[in-house]
């Protein structure tokens, strides 16, 4: 799969991130960190210790690396996510549903990235 | 990629708490920067501790781990970071809060993710070549501002200078004068509010004080150069000198609003009025004065006094603050004679135990640092203030250590000693021409510095250390001391330059000796103190090994009655009697020869060969009675010509002859080559 289909496949913004990182070679170098990157893992733990604030943290990074790779699916449910933990501090169920979510658009960003050629 | 040297790339600090981030944004930038990342806030500032001159600009992420963007800028302020590194703060938050707040704490730039190569790299060199241009001119800036205020002080010298020289005033009077009146009037400002003046106006009064005998020029010389007492009528002269300066410096076409021409006329006209009314040229009296002038005339009386003129010798400083006191020289503002009893002391030091043209430099750059402290740059202060912390820490390290410190100066060459080391050398902080000095010719051998100096200069920016073991004079004792010398090589430009290198000596004569005592130890043994048969072979194969055309004999024997000694007499008779003839090994041989036990019964003699009469007369010496004792030994011979050099087999032919010693009758004597089958067999004795 070539850097552009698998920006297709994942529902990120492929025009966007070679605008502003310009080539396919950084691209891929960058996409393959993602999945060395410790956030996401952060995000679950932090979470299900109910860690409210190191839960924002990891979020909060997760959000900015997407934007940064425009990853837009996987970004919009990571700032869905971070919106809702922002300022706060006791643990709420509600968490749990956004946390789905980020769950699902991970796996597929990962999927997507493994099979990178 | 270009791959330009790292040495004239300037450093980029990027803190943020994402790996990935960090590396993206080092990826935009690391072809025109050297890079250092941080993942929180704690570590940025850890490194800006360290690097804090070496860092050009810094990339912050707000939201961090322990302590986030915010916190290192506060950090930042409170260490006075953020007036010379520019902060671009970059995070995913583009709420207004954040940025305005980031601005507040002095963030110069803001660039949000997603980062754009383009952007990031145009904000980046942008904002570097700003705080480098802002640099440059905060530097051209003192420079100017410091050659003009010295220009300008140097204009009035000159004027005043030459009315001094008209006077035949010692050149001295001038400086003295502004120095007084800027300590007075410093002073003055502390102890009372009541004339209010600002630092420009003290400024200008002293500047200003330099010109108060200018009217002096339109008194004829035949009065102003008189050796005697004045006339009342050449005295009337010599008194226009006031209203006459005033004068001149009024006629100065177009300048008459100048702030220092106002000042100067005040000074000039109204320097010899008095507090009670009665001076000239107009009887002011009390603050009808402006202050300035009061002033002045104190400082002026003063400087009268303690110098020497043709009709009256100098007085000393205590005796004239005591005539001015008393009141014998005129009556004075009660307020200023408390400041020149409060400060006298400092006046005394100031103006008489400087040198003027330091005292003077000083004032200016005291000027000048005023000047750009209130316009706000505060750029080299820190420099300076950061070199001073330098040098306190070393110089604590330094007394702590009490070992040789020393710097070499590459050009003009010299070498620095630490106030310690000077003290223990007993040699000048300063040495110029170090391998001529003392420290290269006395302390130092003089080829031991030249070595030591060329292995320096012939090291690296790489590996830039040497060491080595040397033996210096210090007070006139030879001491072993360990060198090691760190070279200082410059790091920009393309060619490194040796600059210089630091140093230091550590005693190590005791470590030596010790260890030299320890390998006598072990070299001996403990109860005849006799080389032992490991230092033995050591020392009997060097001898072999020289090659020398010498013929040596190894000598090998052993006691035959030992064990009867120790059974009839016990074990310490047993003892004694090795003891005994450990003493006739050593006084019938030379000290050049080797005398060894190699354990229980069994000795060796390594010695140089002459003939059979050697041996014979060592054999009788050995074996003669001890204490009524009969002492009976089986010895062999073997020549050092038989054995090519090799010592296990000059050993071993020894052995062997002593052993068929051992074996046909003991106590006698034999050569290997006599034995039976190496050529002979004839039994000596």
């Amino acid at each position: 799969m070539t850097v552009e289909e698998c920006y297709e496949k994942m529902g990120g913004g492929y025009a966007d991130v070679t605008s502003r990182l310009r080539t396919d070679e950084r691209i891929k170098r960058f996409l393959l960190k993602v999945v060395d990157d410790a956030s996401f893992n952060n995000l679950c733990e932090n979470l299900a210790a109910h860690n409210i604030e190191e839960a924002f943290r990891a979020a909060h990074t997760l959000k900015g690396v997407c934007s940064n790779l425009s990853l837009t699916m996987l970004f919009h449910s990571a700032s869905a996510i971070t919106e809702v933990l922002r300022g706060k501090t006791e643990y709420s169920e509600e968490f749990e549903q956004y946390l789905e979510r980020v769950k699902e658009d991970y796996i597929v960003t990962m999927e997507c990235i493994k099979n990178l050629d | 990629m270009a791959n330009k040297s790292t040495k004239s790339k300037k450093t980029i600090l990027i803190v943020d708490d994402s790996e990935l981030n960090r590396s993206l944004l080092s990826d935009m930038l690391f072809d025109d920067f050297n890079i250092i990342e941080a993942e929180d806030g704690t570590e940025a500032v850890m490194i800006l501790q360290e690097h804090e001159l070496e860092i050009s600009l810094i990339l912050l992420d707000i939201v961090m781990p322990k302590m986030d963007g915010f916190e290192v800028l506060a950090m930042m302020n409170k260490k006075g970071w953020i007036n010379t590194i520019p902060v671009i703060m970059i995070s995913a938050e583009t709420g207004s809060a954040y940025i305005d707040r980031a601005y507040d704490l002095g963030a110069v730039d803001y660039i949000s993710r997603p980062f754009d190569e383009r952007t990031v790299k145009h904000r980046v060199m942008s904002n570097f070549m700003l705080a480098l241009k802002q640099k440059e001119m905060a530097d051209i800036l003192s420079e100017q501002v410091y050659a003009r205020e010295r220009d300008s002080r140097l204009m009035v010298e000159i004027l005043s200078h030459i009315v001094e020289f008209r006077n035949g005033e010692s050149g001295m009077h001038i400086l003295h004068v502004s120095t007084f009146t800027e300590m007075i009037l410093k002073h003055l400002m502390l102890i009372t509010d009541k004339y209010n003046l600002s630092k420009a106006d003290i400024k200008v009064i002293v500047n200003a004080s330099a010109l108060h005998d200018i009217g002096k020029m339109s008194v004829p010389e035949n009065i102003l150069n008189k050796p005697g007492r004045l006339t009342q009528e050449e005295f009337e002269i010599m008194k226009c000198h006031a209203a006459e300066g005033a004068k001149l410096l009024a006629d100065i076409p177009y300048r008459n609003n100048e702030t220092l021409i106002r000042v100067g006329e005040q000074i000039c006209r109204w320097h010899h009025e008095r507090w009670d009314g009665r001076g000239y040229p107009d009887g002011l009296k009390e603050d009808e004065i402006p202050i300035g002038a009061q002033v002045v005339a104190l400082a002026d009386v003063y400087d009268a006094l303690t110098s020497k003129r043709v009709y009256k010798p100098g007085f000393t400083h205590e005796k004239a603050v005591e005539m001015i006191q008393n009141g014998e020289c005129g009556a004075f503002n009660p307020l200023i004679l408390q400041c020149l009893d409060d400060i006298k002391d400092d006046l005394r030091s100031a103006l008489h135990m400087e040198s003027p043209s330091q005292n003077l430099d000083r004032g200016t750059r005291a000027n000048v640092e005023d000047i750009l402290k209130t316009s706000g740059g505060d750029v080299s202060n820190r420099t300076v203030r950061l070199l001073e912390h330098e040098r306190m820490k070393f110089s604590f390290y330094a007394s702590l250590s009490r070992e040789v410190m020393f710097e070499y100066v590459n050009s003009p060459e010299m070498i620095l000693l630490t106030d310690y080391s000077s003290e223990y050398l007993e040699l000048p902080e300063k040495i110029l021409n170090p391998a001529e000095s003392e420290f290269g010719s006395r302390v130092f051998n003089r080829k031991d510095f030249d070595q030591l100096l060329t292995r320096v200069k012939n090291s690296t920016p790489e590996s830039p250390i040497v060491e080595g073991k040397y033996l210096l004079n210090i007070r006139g004792e030879q001491k072993w001391n360990k060198v090691i010398v760190r070279a200082l090589w410059s790091n920009d430009g393309e060619q490194p330059e040796f600059e210089g290198a630091l140093g230091k000596c550590i005693d190590i004569t005791e470590e030596t000796e010790e260890i030299q005592q320890l390998e006598v130890l072990a070299d001996r043994d403990q109860i005849t103190n006799l080389f032992n048969a490991r230092a033995a072979k050591r020392k009997i194969s060097k001898k072999l090994a020289a090659q020398s055309e010498k013929l040596y004999a190894l000598v090998f024997f052993d006691l035959d009655n030992l064990k009867k000694a120790n059974d009839k007499h016990g074990h310490l008779f047993g003892n004694e009697l090795i003891m005994a003839i450990a003493d006739r090994m050593l006084s019938n041989t030379r000290s050049s020869d080797i005398c060894a036990r190699f354990g229980g019964d069994e000795f060796v003699i390594f010695m140089q060969y002459k003939d059979k009469h050697q041996i014979d007369r060592i054999f009788n010496c050995l074996t003669k009675d001890l204490n009524g004792f009969p002492v009976s030994v089986s010895m062999g011979i073997a020549l050092s010509n038989e054995c090519n050099g090799d010592y296990d087999k000059l050993l071993h032919m020894a052995d062997q002859a002593a052993y068929s010693v051992k074996y046909g009758g003991k106590n006698s004597y034999k050569f290997f080559s006599d034995l039976t089958g190496s050529g002979g067999g004839l039994l000596e004795n």
